[in-house]
């Protein structure tokens, strides 16, 4: 390998390291099929699709495979992939409420109108690891086998298929709910008609929220995660733990576009989405405490950590919205959180970079030459400073 | 028992485990960790202890502090009720109960009156609980101060000095401008008279319960790796001013429509309809099978909201009692105590001061101050006088505290009769100092005042920081002291940030006063004042310092301010002290040449 020796790859050395991804991904690739892929890892195709704002999961799965599964990679691949594409046609918005529910969790009510679905999770189960061919370490007790027996024995209640009402919508009867939750105007008075798409458009500050919904919608989820984390406990939090989920939900819509010559609007396929309103009391100061505020999430797939931040974030960047630390906070949402964007910056420092490198040495032995040490600094008299 | 049928015994059981394996949730040295902190915890109680928190195999905020104490503390011979909401089907409930079961092989029970271990999440259960039971709390946030305080280290120095004030400026805030308290679940309380805990977010409903309770009661935070405790028969009480009354849950007219229940936990339910949060003791209210007359005891029926008491909150006004209190020898004279027993005259005297700035790349070294030295009597104004750059800040804050001066001494009458030096104490007990003793008029108001808070709230804070816990007293002083220095009343509860200069000037100049010092120093009080408003600050000043025996410093760039408050002046350049007189004297025939140019500034 000349890489090491020379700092340059050269070309040769280029299409080796190629070669050698190339020659281990066609490995994997006879062991494991994108029907696998889909089948077995749907959580990280559905992140994958998420952060690459493109839904499409036979080609997520083909991306996630060819990544080795780096899921910043495979991200990377189908945005790269998304530049190839030409737009026909703009979706008209999504109905949320005439999903098909595949889970929901209201936290907030102990008895909400609808289900409390919990659908497909691992939240309930121990996270203890098992070995193929090794016992449950975990086998249901006597109190679940009871439970088991007793569910079985009961006919299942037949629920009518319809929506269950909002979380929202029941503050909203209760007068519990802020104006502007109510109506989802933008709380900064900029004028937001058209979802701001960040795939065509530039990021502009200030940010509509439609904008921030964007950009948090494509983020990469650990980011976004982190920034929730941090906003809740680092030391310039700007949110605070009493957010309460309102409504998580995992199901399925249409997607319809408007025919060209007709008019009319056409289905034209489904796509699976997470959703979250996450509620919090307005107690801050100047705020009207007899009221709630909702803040929205939206991910595309099933991925409940991205749409419960996004939707807490939502909230705090209404909250604060036009102080220094909303301004602040709209920076960091809208120019932070793009996995591409970070990780292509972070892979950029891997090149080489002497050219520059060489011209800060320079300056570095220049200081050498001209240096003047610090007037009197003996040792001795500094500690009587340090107590 | 023989020791063969003890061998016998622990063969039998070794045969059983293999037989029906459990699963290994925790290691034995985390277990015994987790014990030891509890015991910390419990030896210190409302303390939080930190611990070395393992990963559990559920989510961190599911319950995984809980988790660890349990099965810490927990054994095969527990009886264990896990409740989530009060409720054992909730999804937390049965995911944790199958979990600890199964790696205790301990038996469950939703009967708390059986249980040895009740862990909970949300909950304490109505029925009481009894000598031996423990239980453990499930929390989420383990430090009380997060939301008037986002430092960790902050929060730390707080805990060690008990120093709540900013506790109690939160509700006097909530008070003044809503006219009640807004939290709900996880209300602060303090523990043992000492700490400051959060109860987990219990309701307020449920904080009664912990107050000379008869069970332990341990709470643990697995992501934040605390644990903290009340043991049984520890006072445990809300924080909440003594004249205020603590409000729980209470919706009047409400009951539990299985049960028929008035006296519980109720949550509310479709059709505007209630059910107990507490299941268990629904369902026992319904078998009959409760003591129906203690729970009506045990019942926080003395802390139902009353609306009709929260009128009187919002309302200003200024007693008269308190208005002279201001004004008739507020602060009585304090000099200090001479080593042969005599009173000396001085109530604030500096010997020595040095502070010099050592060098570093790209400056030099600084000598701000070299060996200053003054003291100030009871009713005496000093100035200190010199151009930016001259040493006179560096001194009143080595004096403060804002800065470590390199050598010399400051002593206070008020401080061990002036036996002790100011710059021997510790940086808490500085901060002790400033409370009563030492107050500081800052050039920059949002130095010494929280601009996001209301004037009246600003004042609260030294007055709650003193020890005040009433709120119609503090608020009732915070007037009194706004209306002397001129700040319209209907004003109070406006955040200082949405003030004027002059105006913030003087809501500090009303908090320094407010616990009657015996020593202020004024640092440049009117400087960036437009000059008409600065004139009326240094009126009130003037009018302030003639009613009170109070010994002060003013340091200031300007003649004219050092002329219109101070007796005696000293003349900084340089970090020396230049020339020294009383006021007038030095302004009618300076002697240096420096005293020369900053007199004439003054007259042009």
């Amino acid at each position: 390998m000349s890489y090491a020796g020379g700092n340059r790859g050269g070309t040769e050395a280029i299409v080796a390291a190629e070669a050698l991804r190339a020659e281990q991904r066609t490995v994997h690739q006879r062991t494991l099929s994108v029907e696998a892929v889909l089948g077995a890892l749907p959580e990280a195709v559905d992140r994958v699709m998420g952060e690459a704002g493109l839904w499409d999961e036979e080609t997520a799965a083909v991306a996630f495979l060819q990544a080795a599964g780096d899921s910043a990679e495979a991200v990377h691949l189908l945005r790269a992939h998304r530049s190839t594409l030409t737009r026909f046609a703009f979706s008209e918005p999504i109905e949320p409420d005439a999903i098909v529910l595949d889970r929901r969790i209201c936290s907030a009510h102990r008895s909400p109108d609808g289900p409390q679905l919990l659908g497909s999770t691992v939240d309930y189960s121990p996270r203890l690891l098992r070995r193929s061919g090794e016992p449950d370490p975990l086998p249901p007790n006597d109190e679940l086998l009871a439970a088991m027996a007793s569910a079985e024995a009961r006919t299942s209640a037949e629920h009518p298929d319809r929506t269950p009402q909002r979380f929202t919508r029941y503050l909203a009867e209760n007068n519990l709910l802020s104006p502007h939750s109510e109506s989802g105007v933008d709380a900064s008075g900029l004028e937001d008609p058209e979802p701001y798409d960040l795939a065509l458009q530039p990021v502009r500050l200030p940010a509509s929220r439609s904008a921030l919904l964007s950009a948090m919608a494509l983020a990469e989820t650990g980011a976004l995660v982190g920034m929730w984390y941090r906003s809740i406990t680092g030391p310039d939090g700007y949110t605070d733990e009493t957010v309460t989920v309102g409504e998580v939900r995992h199901g399925e819509v249409d997607l319809s576009v408007r025919h060209p010559h007709t008019g009319e609007a056409l289905v034209i396929g489904q796509v699976r989405m997470t959703e979250c309103e996450a509620i919090d009391h307005l107690n801050d100061r100047g705020e009207d405490p007899g009221k709630f505020t909702a803040g929205y999430g939206l991910a595309l797939g099933h991925n409940e950590r991205k749409a419960i931040s996004m939707a807490a974030l939502d909230s705090a960047a209404h909250r604060i919205r036009g102080t220094a630390l909303g301004d602040e906070m709209e920076q960091s949402i809208m120019l932070t959180l793009d996995g591409l964007a970070a990780n292509g910056f972070l892979e950029h420092l891997k090149m080489p970079h002497y050219v520059t490198f060489r011209s800060m040495m320079e300056r570095a032995e220049a200081a050498q030459a001209v240096a003047v040490p610090p007037v009197s600094t003996e040792d001795d008299t500094r500690e009587d400073y340090a107590e | 028992m023989s020791t063969a049928a003890i061998l016998d015994k622990l063969d039998h059981d070794a045969g059983a485990r293999q037989n029906s394996p459990r699963p290994t949730v925790m290691d034995e040295q985390g277990k015994r960790e987790v014990r030891r902190a509890s015991l910390a915890a419990v030896a210190i109680p409302g303390h939080q202890v930190p611990f070395g928190s393992r990963e559990m195999p559920v989510a961190r905020g599911w319950g995984s502090g809980g988790l660890q104490v349990t099965l810490a503390v927990g054994g095969e011979d527990d009886t264990v009720k896990v409740i989530d909401q009060g409720d054992e089907e909730g999804v937390n409930a049965v995911n944790l109960r199958r979990l600890i079961r199964g790696a205790l092989g301990c038996a469950g029970t939703g009967d708390t009156r059986e249980a040895t271990i009740v862990q909970s999440r949300h909950r304490i259960p109505e029925d009481r609980m009894r000598v031996g039971q423990t239980l453990v709390l499930q929390v989420p946030v383990s430090e009380p101060l997060r939301k008037v305080e986002k430092s960790v280290l902050e929060c730390q120095r707080m805990h060690a000095e008990a120093d709540y004030s900013r506790i109690w400026v939160a509700m006097y805030e909530e008070l003044a401008v809503g006219g009640m308290i807004t939290t709900g679940a996880s209300y602060p309380v303090m523990v043992n008279h000492r700490y400051l805990m959060a109860p987990s977010p219990i309701p307020r409903w449920d904080i009664p319960r912990l107050n000379h309770s008869e069970h332990l009661t341990i709470l643990c935070h697995g992501r934040d790796k605390k644990i903290y405790a009340v043991p049984p028969h520890t006072p445990v009480a809300p924080v909440v001013f003594d004249d205020v009354p603590f409000e729980v849950e209470h919706t009047p007219g409400s009951r539990c429509e299985l049960c028929g229940s008035e006296d519980t936990y109720l949550v509310p339910v479709q059709g505007g309809n209630f059910l107990c949060s507490d299941v268990e003791w629904c369902s026992r209210v319904r078998h009959r099978d409760v003591d129906a007359v203690e729970h009506a005891a045990l019942a926080p029926q003395q802390y139902y909201p009353d609306a009709a008491r929260r009128q009187s909150l919002r309302t200003i006004g200024v007693s008269d009692p308190d208005r002279q209190a201001l004004t008739v020898g507020g602060a009585q004279a304090q000099t200090a105590l001479g080593p042969d027993g005599t009173r000396q005259e001085w109530s604030l005297k500096v010997s020595g001061l040095t502070k010099v700035y050592p060098g570093s790349w790209g400056s030099s070294e600084v000598v701000a101050a070299a060996d200053v030295s003054f003291d100030v009597a009871p009713s005496e104004a000093l100035g200190i006088i010199g151009e930016s750059g001259s040493g006179k800040s560096t001194v009143m804050r080595c004096i403060i505290g804002d800065e470590t001066a390199s050598a010399g001494e400051v002593r206070l009458a008020g401080l061990e009769d002036g036996r002790r030096n100011v710059f021997d104490l510790d940086l808490s007990a500085r901060r002790r100092l400033r409370i009563g003793t030492l107050a500081v008029v800052y050039q920059d108001p949002s130095h010494g005042l929280d601009m996001g808070i209301s004037a009246g709230g600003n004042i609260a804070e030294r007055l709650t920081a003193a020890g005040w816990r009433k709120y119609h007293e503090i608020r009732s002083r915070a007037a009194a002291l706004l209306e002397r220095v001129e700040v319209p009343l209907d004003r109070m509860d406006d955040v200082v940030g949405q003030f004027s200069g002059g105006m913030r000037q003087r809501v500090q100049i009303a908090k320094a006063l407010a616990t009657d010092p015996k020593v202020l120093l004024l640092d440049e009080p009117t400087t960036g004042l437009d000059a008409s408003v600065a004139a009326g600050v240094l009126d009130l000043l003037r009018e302030l310092l003639a009613e009170r025996n109070i010994a002060v410093v003013v340091v200031s760039h300007d003649f004219s301010v050092v002329r219109a408050l101070t007796d005696r002046a000293m003349v900084m350049h340089r970090g020396q002290v230049v020339e020294t007189g009383l006021t007038d004297q030095l302004f009618a025939d300076p002697h240096q040449a420096y005293t020369q140019r900053l007199v004439a500034a003054a007259r042009s």
